[in-house]
Parts: structure tokens; C-alpha cells; sequence
């Protein structure tokens, strides 16, 4: 079997506030200072779902990374080798700058034809940055594929995929046949350490680097030309807080106060 | 200044402790000085083997001995051979070597660590080491031309050996009494038969001894030369009360025969348990001290060529050094590493000494197999049936360490257990990448982040708030101000800093920061087992340091001063280190730093264990508090070099406690104890451990003792309280 782990690398949401910038005249975030951009959480996640099949099945499954990136990139991919997937292939290109979750997905999408085989894709359930969740679904649509979103199990035997989904008032479980994408979220728990002889192995690997002309994409469909988003206004939402300090000798006493002052506010 | 007069209680009762053998030295030469005054006993003298049919039959015991002696070693040595070589050669630094020897094997320093230990099990041991020399004197006598034991010498001779049996027997019941008589625990954690084989055999060694000696007396000079049988004053009084039984002169040799073949086969049965119980540690014990690390505790050792390597740590018994597995058989049970252990006194699940005693059984149960397989070529990691890391010592019991050094610090047998521990979360970390959620979230924020602190708001330039100008460090400046991960990433600790930098500011000090080139300098993954990750930003780091011409550094941590001092010299790093207590403590003793307020406080001072007992950097953080008029220290029970870990350490500050209690809930009681109102200490983790410990022993919040660093009290002593940082703890 061959499964496709689409791995996204972000900006590191644990950024300070305080260093946290945008220029507001280019509508784009200024790179934090000292900040190395990170694997995108919940891919670690799909990761380590696609890798837990594989090991279930103990037979010569095959695990690819596909990143859509800059070459900073390579660092997500080789973080996924090294939990132990087999290939990463990086899909940079100018023309795949500044697109949107639609052109990514389409570059996904023909990353994964162009690989052949492939049984079954994982995203994560959203790049941690934009918080879109719109990928997996758009590689799916893609392809031409089933999906199933926000999975906190997955199982894959006898050619289809069973998976438990995170709904907001309980779980579904439900199945599709191969091949098929799954969006995987944080309920199905952490992404493992690496093991040291696994790291070092995959510094060791390359990976490979595909461009619109090696997928056969025209440049116009993807990036930034292709995307059918239009960014009108980033910007730092501000926020004001005052703290008030209601007085009172007694806790009674200050929660009289305190419900008399929001009655007044006309809180409540 | 006054010295605080509890510590200097304590230094002088060690010192004191520490001449234990000046009495017997005393004692001694008294009795030959007596012994040359008596020149009418020239002609005192005895028989060697009197009244004995068969003297030769001891050479056959004798040899028996040694045969056995040499079996055991034999025996010993083929499972440490399992052993690979030791990270570091074990004879360089020889003097220092021989002097350990001396000072811990022979002088029996880290035994004398208790009281009552050390005058039992020096008398006992003394005994033992003076009666071989007097058998020997004997056997040189009887044997070989030299014929010397007679006159004074011989009378001298009499009162020393009996002087030493009666010692001897002290010593025995001494321990008698703690192992039957009264509640001493820790002997009984892991008590075996042979201990009591042991104890008891030796008592009855020395008292048929002393009846050998009566029986003798009663016979040739009791009556014929009162004035040489009291040199044997304690055979004397027994012969003079066996007068009572009024035996004949042929029962009394037929009792001094039986007798003395008793005393033969019981002291050559005695001597050979050394072979088959605790007892080897008679010579593992000072073998150990011998091959104990010349350089400090605080540094473990590097896995050399990392990237080559296809083992990493110890997972099997036979990737330990060999003389990580000779070091097992030295344990002597004791307990006195488990009775200092934080995790231990918390109810954690980690003992040190049944964790050496577990892998002694392990490699006696798997050694010989792994052996005989290793010997035909075969695959010696599949041999052991059960997994020495899991099973036989659990990861749990494995990530409770605070690498405290405690235990090490106790040890009478000088093992080293922090690396042992180190060795095998190595092995967990990089092998089989099975460690705890939280432990994993630090070593992964190092590698993302450069700082252990995930989901820290802060950035490494926030602390610089609020102080104007704050010069960067660019190799013109005398120090680096190195500020750390804990000390500008975490809330609690930004007044620290602040008031690091603000002393070092007013004594007109040359230095500088890095700011935000600061990253981790690896201590957390190294003592979480990922040596991987600490050579990457060991490397890193040294490299920064060099590049900007850093020479001398000042640390707010004593976690990153360890970590430079002792440890990036392996890496070819060679700083200048203090910590920030020891060079505040310089500039108040030059003048440079002037206390220019009371502050009517009693403080007790915590020891942290990587600045006190691993670095030895316990007066200067005290000499800088009783420079302050007013404050006045109140130490804890355990302190100094015996002073308890805050729980943190080890990489447990990112790690979730299991177990009874937590060991920043058992520090703090201590340290409220006392009835101080500060507790004051000098590195981040301790005073976060009491900042959450605190509140949980003391619930409420009035006359709650408050922990500080001692520089944070300094800057109000110098600064005054309303112009201090410490007013902003208050805000958080
Ligand atoms: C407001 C806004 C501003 C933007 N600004 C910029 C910008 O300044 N520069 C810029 O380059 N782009 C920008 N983008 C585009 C953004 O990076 C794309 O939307 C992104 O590539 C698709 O990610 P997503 O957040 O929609 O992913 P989601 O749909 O949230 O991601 C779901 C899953 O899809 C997979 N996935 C997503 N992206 C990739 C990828 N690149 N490679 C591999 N797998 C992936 C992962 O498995 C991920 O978990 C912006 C988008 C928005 C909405
Ligand atoms: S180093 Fe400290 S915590 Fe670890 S075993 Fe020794 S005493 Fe216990
Ligand atoms: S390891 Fe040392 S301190 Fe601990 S029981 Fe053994 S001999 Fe005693």
C-alpha cells in the first residue's frame, strides 16, 4: 500500500504576541525574528495516523510527505521521515507562491496522480496557521476521492477505510472505499518522538523537488494567479480589557456588589 | 560580618568528625611509649603456637583462602568483562586517584557522613585490618628468621591486639544494636541472611579470639608474669574470672586447644564470606574509590562520534562500562542512597539501591549466557528473557531521578548512579523514543524553539523592559551576563534577572548580554537522556561564544553554570564561569556593591543541588545574606551538602509526578519549618518548585514564607524595597 502524508510548514504559532507582526501595506505577516517556521501540528498527527496503519499491517507499506513550500520546507518533511515515512517530495515553485487553499490543493492533488499508486491520503484536520481546513476536502474533490473529515480513529483493511469522526455532539464512524482522503484531528492523540537512528537516517535521505512543469500544471491555474481568495486586510485585531476590582468585606458581600455592578452594566 | 552560627556548627562537627582517627593514633603510640618504659619485661615473649598439635594446618587455611579469594575474582571479573570500556581512562589523574583511595577508601570519608556509622564501622573495620597485621606478626615470627616479638615490643603488641579486639567487638555491638535493638530502616530495606551471618560471625570471631588469648594467659603467665599478662588487660580480667572455675592446667589446655581451632575455623570462615556476600566491598569498596571520576560530578559523559553510532545509551547489561557493572557488586545495601533520595522520600517509585541491587541480579541471572554466547558469536541482545529497561529497572523509576546527587554524595562505596540512570534514559530517549508526553514536549520545543518553555508568552528581550539601556555583549566587555531560558521565558523569574542585572550595573561592572541570540545550551536534554540534541546546541553555543570572544560568564542558573563549567570542555569549550551568587558576593566584599538597607528578616536558604552539592558553591549565596543587616539565616535540617533537590531537577521540571507526594510539597514543609519568612535560593526551577510548593503545605496566604532569589533580597538591601524589581512578583 502507498499512503500520501500532506505536511504544511507554518509560521510557529507559539510566537509571542509581542513579536508577532504584520505589515498592513502588503497584507503579509513579517517573518518573527529568531522564530524558525514549524511542522504544521495536526500533520504530525497525520503522520503518525498513516504510520499506524502501516506498522498495523506490518507489510512493506510505503509512506510519502508531500509539502507545498519554500525550501525551508525540507525541515517539515525530513520531521515526518524521521518519525519514520519513507519519501518526501518537496512541490516548491515560484508559481505556487501565494496561492490559496484551492491551488494548493490542486498541487497536492496532482502531486498524488503523479505518484500512481497511492491508496489513501492524510491531512491534518487545518494548517495551524490560517486555520482554513479546506485542503484535504479540495484534494479529495480533486481527485475524485471519498473523504472523511476530522477522524480521531482510522482503520484500513479489505480495500477501504473506516474512520471515527469528532462531531460536535459525539462520533460517526463511517467507511469508503480506497482510495480515499481522511483529515485527521487532535483527538486521535500525540505524534511520536523520533528515534535518534530514524533522525539520522533521514538526514540522510533527499528529497525530491517537483515544479508545475514536473506535474504538468499551467503556472496561471495555481499560486497566486489561480486563486480564487482575494487577502483585502490583514491586520491585529485590537483588544482592551479594564480590570475593575469589586470591593467587599465579605465574599457574600462582594458578590452582591458584583451582581448589583453587572446588573448596572446591564450584563445581566 | 558574623557567620551564621548554625552553619559554622555544622562545618566544625564535620571537622571534628573528620579527626576521628586521632584518638586512636593517641591511644597507640601512648601504649608504646608505656611499653618502652618497662625495660625490666625485656625478656617478655610467648610461643607462637602454643599448645597447638598442628600448626602448619593454618597455611592449608590460609591457602584455601586465597584459592577462594581468587575463585571469586575470577568469578566477578569474567561478568565485568561483559563490560564495555569506560568513556573516560581510569588512570589518569593518578595522584588524585591514589589520594581517593586514601581519603574514601582507607579514611572512610563519605561512611563517616553518619555519626554513628562511622564509629561503629570504623571499629569494626580498624579492628579487622589491626588483628590481620598481629596474625601476620605472628606468622612472621613463627616462620622466618625474624624473631622480633618479644620485649617491649612484644608487650606493646599484647595491648594493642587486645585494645583492637575490644574495639572490634565496640564496633560489633554497635551494629548489633541497630540491626536488632532498635527502628533503623534503612539497613532492613534489603536484608539478607548473610548479614546477620556477617555480624554476628564477626562477634563471635573476637570473643573466641580473647578466650584463645585467657586460656593461654591462665597458663603461662598469669601466675609466672602478672606484670605481662595485664598488657592483655581484656584477655587478663577473662582469665582472672575463669581462676573462678578453677580448672586443672590440663582442662584449661584442652579448652585452650579447643578453642583455639575454634577461633581458626571461624575466622577463616569469616574471611571467606568476602567471597560469597557484601563483604567483598573490603576490597571493592577502596577499588571503587580508586576508579571514581577524577573530574566533577556535574558532568556525564559524551557518547563520542554520536552520528556513527548504532547504540546509543544502555539498554542492555552488557553496554554499561565495565566499571559501571564492578560497581554493582560494590553495593553494600546500606540504604543511605535511598534514604537521601527526593523521589524516594516522596513515595516516587525510584530507590538508587534497589536499582543497583536489581541490575547486580540482573547481570548475575543473564551475565554467564550473555557471556557464553558473546564467546560463540552469537547475538548476545537476544539473550536476557526479559528487557533490562522496562522490566527489570521501569522507565518510570528511570525518569523519577532528579540527577540530584544525592546518592552519589552518600554512597560509602563511592557508586556513581547518576550516570547509570543517565545511561539508561540514553538508551529510552534515542533508542526506543519512549519517554513521558510532557518530557517529549520539552526536548521537541528545544529542537523547534531553542528554550524548553512551550507556551511561553515571552520573548528573550522581555526582561529588558523598563532598564534603558541594556549593552549587548560584543567582546569588549569583561563578562557575559548569560540570563538563560528560565530567566527571561518564564514570568517568575524576570525580577531575578532584573536584579542580576541591576547589581551588576551598580558595582560598575563590565558586561553584557546576548539577548536574542540566547539559545539553550542543552543541560535539559542532556539530563533527559537526548545527548544528540545537547551536542547539537552544546556545539552550537561554544561555537557563539567563541565567535564574540566570550572568556568569563556570569549565569543566573546554576543548571546552565554546570553545563559550562563542567561539561562544554568536553566539547573544547573553555569559560570562565561563576554564578551570579558568587560574583555579587566578590563585589560586596571589594566594595563595589554597598548593602544600604535593613532588612529585619530570618531567611533560610536553600542549597540548590547543582550550585551546593554538585559545584561546592555554598558560602558565597550565604556570606552575600549575612551581609545584610538585619536578615538572619535559619537553616533547614538537611542542608548543604546534604541539603534536599526542589524536585526539578533532572528534567522533572517538565515532567508530571508520580507517586505519594510531590518533592516540592516535602521541601517546602522543611523550609517553613523553620519559621523563616523567605526562603531564599539562587536558581529559577527552585524557587518555581516553591512558588507552587509553598501554597499547597501553607494554604493560607497570611505569614506564608515567600520564596526569593538571594538576588532579588539583595537588590532591596542595596536598591531599598521601593525602587526593586521584586514588587512586579507581586503583580503577576
Ligand atoms: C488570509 C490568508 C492569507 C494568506 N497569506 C499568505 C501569504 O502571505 N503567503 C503564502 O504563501 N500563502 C498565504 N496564504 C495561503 C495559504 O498559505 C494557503 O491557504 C495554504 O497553502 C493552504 O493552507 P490552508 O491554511 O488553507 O490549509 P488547510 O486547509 O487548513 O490545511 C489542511 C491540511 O491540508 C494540508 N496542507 C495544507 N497546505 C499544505 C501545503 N502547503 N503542503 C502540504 N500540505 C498542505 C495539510 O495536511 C493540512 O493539515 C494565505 C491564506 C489566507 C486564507
Ligand atoms: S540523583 Fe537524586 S533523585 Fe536520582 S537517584 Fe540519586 S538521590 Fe535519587
Ligand atoms: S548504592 Fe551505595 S549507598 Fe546505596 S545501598 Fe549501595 S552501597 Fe549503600
Amino acid at each position: 500500500m502507498h499512503f500520501v502524508v500532506c505536511a504544511k510548514q507554518i509560521p510557529d504559532p507559539e510566537t509571542p504576541p509581542s513579536a508577532f507582526k504584520i505589515d498592513e501595506a502588503t497584507n503579509t505577516v513579517v517573518p518573527a525574528q529568531g522564530f524558525q517556521p514549524v511542522l504544521s501540528q495536526y500533520d504530525g498527527i497525520a503522520a503518525e495516523a498513516a504510520l499506524q496503519i502501516k506498522e498495523a499491517q506490518g507489510d512493506d507499506a510505503k509512506i510519502t510527505v508531500l509539502s507545498v513550500g519554500a525550501e525551508s520546507a525540507q525541515a517539515a518533511i525530513k520531521q515526518v521521515l524521521a518519525m519514520g515515512a519513507d519519501e518526501g517530495v518537496l512541490l516548491q515553485d515560484d508559481a505556487f507562491e501565494d496561492g490559496d487553499s484551492h491551488t494548493t490543493a490542486k498541487v497536492l492533488a496532482a502531486a498524488i496522480s503523479n505518484l500512481g499508486d497511492v491508496d489513501a491520503v492524510f491531512c491534518g484536520r487545518q494548517a495551524a496557521d490560517w486555520d482554513v481546513g479546506q485542503v484535504g476536502l479540495l484534494v479529495a474533490e480533486a481527485l475524485g476521492w471519498p473523504v472523511a473529515i476530522l477522524a480521531k480513529d482510522v482503520e484500513i483493511s479489505d480495500g477501504s477505510m473506516k474512520t471515527t469522526r469528532v462531531l460536535a455532539d459525539g462520533f460517526e464512524t463511517v467507511s469508503q472505499g480506497l482510495p480515499a482522503v481522511v483529515t485527521v484531528s487532535n483527538e486521535f492523540g500525540e505524534p511520536r518522538y523520533p528515534k535518534l537512528q530514524q533522525i539520522m537516517q533521514a538526514a540522510k535521505k533527499t528529497v525530491t523537488t517537483m515544479t508545475h512543469e514536473d506535474l504538468g500544471l499551467d503556472p496561471s491555474e495555481v499560486g497566486s494567479s489561480g486563486a480564487r481568495l482575494k487577502l483585502e486586510k490583514l491586520y491585529i485585531p485590537q483588544s482592551d480589557s479594564q480590570v475593575e476590582i469589586i470591593e467587599g468585606e465579605t465574599p457574600e458581600e462582594q458578590a452582591t456588589n458584583l451582581v448589583a455592578k453587572l446588573v448596572a452594566d446591564k450584563v445581566l | 560580618m558574623v557567620a551564621n552560627s548554625s552553619t559554622q556548627n555544622n562545618r566544625l562537627q564535620s571537622q571534628l568528625i573528620g579527626k576521628w582517627w586521632m584518638p586512636a593514633i593517641a591511644l597507640s603510640l601512648g601504649g608504646l611509649y608505656l611499653a618502652m618504659q618497662f625495660s625490666a619485661t625485656e625478656g617478655a615473649g610467648r610461643e607462637s603456637f602454643f599448645n597447638v598439635a598442628h600448626p602448619w594446618s593454618v597455611y592449608v587455611f590460609m591457602s584455601s583462602l586465597v584459592g577462594l579469594l581468587v575463585y571469586g575474582l575470577v568469578r566477578h571479573a569474567t561478568l565485568w568483562r561483559l563490560g564495555k570500556d569506560t568513556p573516560e581512562s581510569v588512570f589518569a589523574n593518578l595522584p588524585h586517584r591514589f589520594k581517593n583511595v586514601f581519603r574514601l577508601g582507607v579514611a572512610q570519608d563519605k561512611v563517616r557522613r553518619d555519626r554513628y556509622a562511622a564509629v561503629m564501622h570504623w571499629s569494626i573495620s580498624s579492628s579487622i585490618v589491626v588483628l590481620t597485621l598481629v596474625t601476620a606478626q605472628v606468622a612472621i615470627q613463627d616462620d622466618t628468621p625474624l624473631n622480633f616479638l618479644h620485649g617491649s615490643y612484644y608487650l606493646f603488641f599484647s595491648f594493642y591486639g587486645d585494645l583492637f579486639g575490644l574495639i572490634g567487638l565496640i564496633g560489633v555491638g554497635m551494629a548489633m544494636w541497630r540491626r536488632y535493638f532498635i527502628d533503623f530502616s534503612r539497613i532492613r530495606w534489603d536484608e539478607r541472611p548473610e548479614d546477620h551471618l556477617i555480624i554476628v560471625g564477626l562477634g563471635l570471631v573476637l570473643l573466641s579470639g580473647f578466650f584463645v588469648e585467657a586460656f593461654r594467659i591462665e597458663v603461662t603467665e598469669l601466675t609466672q608474669h602478672p606484670d605481662w599478662a595485664k598488657w592483655s588487660f581484656v584477655s587478663y580480667v577473662l582469665a582472672n574470672l575463669f581462676e573462678i572455675f578453677s580448672m586443672s592446667d590440663n582442662q584449661i589446655l584442652w579448652s585452650h586447644s579447643a578453642m583455639w581451632w575454634t577461633h581458626v575455623v571461624l575466622a577463616f570462615s569469616w574471611l571467606a564470606l568476602i567471597v560469597f556476600t557484601r563483604l567483598d566491598h573490603l576490597f571493592f569498596a577502596p577499588i571503587n574509590a580508586f576508579l571514581l571520576r577524577t573530574d566533577s560530578p556535574g558532568r556525564l559523559s559524551t557518547i563520542p562520534n554520536i552520528e556513527e553510532q548504532e547504540i546509543f545509551g544502555v539498554g542492555y547489561v552488557q553496554d554499561f562500562s565495565w566499571k559501571q557493572l564492578f560497581e554493582l557488586d560494590a553495593c553494600v545495601r546500606c540504604g543511605r542512597c535511598t534514604d537521601v533520595c527526593p523521589a524516594n522520600l516522596a513515595g516516587q517509585p525510584l530507590s538508587p539501591m534497589h536499582l543497583i541491587q536489581d541490575l547486580k541480579g540482573h547481570l548475575a541471572s543473564v551475565g554467564p549466557s550473555i557471556q557464553k554466547v558473546g564467546n560463540e558469536g552469537g547475538d548476545t541482545r537476544s539473550v536476557s528473557p526479559i528487557s533490562m529497561v522496562g522490566e527489570v529497572i521501569q522507565d518510570e523509576t528511570l525518569w523519577a531521578c532528579r540527577t540530584c546527587g544525592a546518592c552519589v554524595q552518600e554512597c560509602p562505596v563511592m557508586i556513581e548512579h547518576v550516570p547509570t540512570i543517565v545511561d539508561m534514559r540514553r538508551f529510552l530517549v534515542m533508542d526506543e523514543a519512549r519517554l513521558p508526553q510532557t518530557a517529549q514536549a520539552a526536548l521537541q520545543n528545544i529542537e523547534m524553539r531553542g528554550h524548553p518553555w512551550s507556551g511561553t508568552a515571552l520573548e528573550r528581550t522581555t526582561w529588558m523592559d523598563g532598564l534603558g539601556d541594556v549593552p549587548i555583549f560584543d567582546g569588549t566587555q569583561d563578562y557575559l551576563y548569560w540570563v538563560g531560558c528560565s530567566g527571561s521565558l518564564v514570568e517568575r523569574n524576570l525580577p531575578v534577572t532584573k536584579a542580576v542585572f541591576r547589581l551588576l550595573q551598580e558595582s560598575g561592572s563590565s558586561f553584557g548580554v546576548l539577548g536574542q541570540e540566547e539559545t539553550c545550551n542543552g543541560d535539559p536534554a542532556r539530563r533527559l537522556g537526548n545527548e544528540y540534541l545537547y551536542q547539537i546546541l552544546a556545539e552550537q553555543l561554544i561555537g557563539t561564544f567563541k565567535e564574540k570572544n566570550v572568556q568569563k560568564v556570569i549565569t543566573n542558573c546554576p543548571h546552565c553554570f554546570n553545563t559550562f563549567k563542567n561539561e562544554y570542555p568536553q566539547f573544547d569549550g573553555h569559560f570562565e564561569v561563576l554564578h551570579h551568587t558568587e560574583f555579587l558576593n566578590s563585589q560586596l566584599q571589594s566594595g563595589a556593591l554597598k548593602v544600604q538597607h535593613e532588612l529585619p528578616d530570618t531567611v533560610t536558604y536553600h542549597d540548590s543541588c547543582y550550585l551546593g552539592r554538585i559545584n561546592g558553591v555554598y558560602d558565597a549565596p550565604r556570606q552575600i545574606l549575612n551581609f545584610i543587616p538585619g536578615t538572619n539565616i535559619q537553616e533547614m535540617e538537611r542542608n548543604m551538602s546534604k541539603g534536599l533537590c526542589c524536585g526539578a531537577g533532572g528534567g522533572n521540571m517538565w515532567q508530571e509526578e508520580v507517586g505519594e507526594r510531590r518533592v516540592n510539597h516535602v521541601r517546602s514543609e522543611e523550609a517553613i519549618a523553620t519559621g523563616a519568612n523567605k526562603v531564599v535560593s539562587n536558581c529559577p526551577f527552585c524557587i518555581q518548585m516553591f512558588e507552587d510548593g509553598v501554597p499547597a503545605m501553607q494554604p493560607d496566604e497570611v505569614g506564608r514564607i515567600e520564596p526569593f532569589d538571594v538576588a532579588e533580597i539583595l537588590e532591596l538591601a542595596v536598591f531599598g524595597e521601593q525602587d526593586s524589581s521584586i514588587e512586579e512578583k507581586t503583580e503577576i
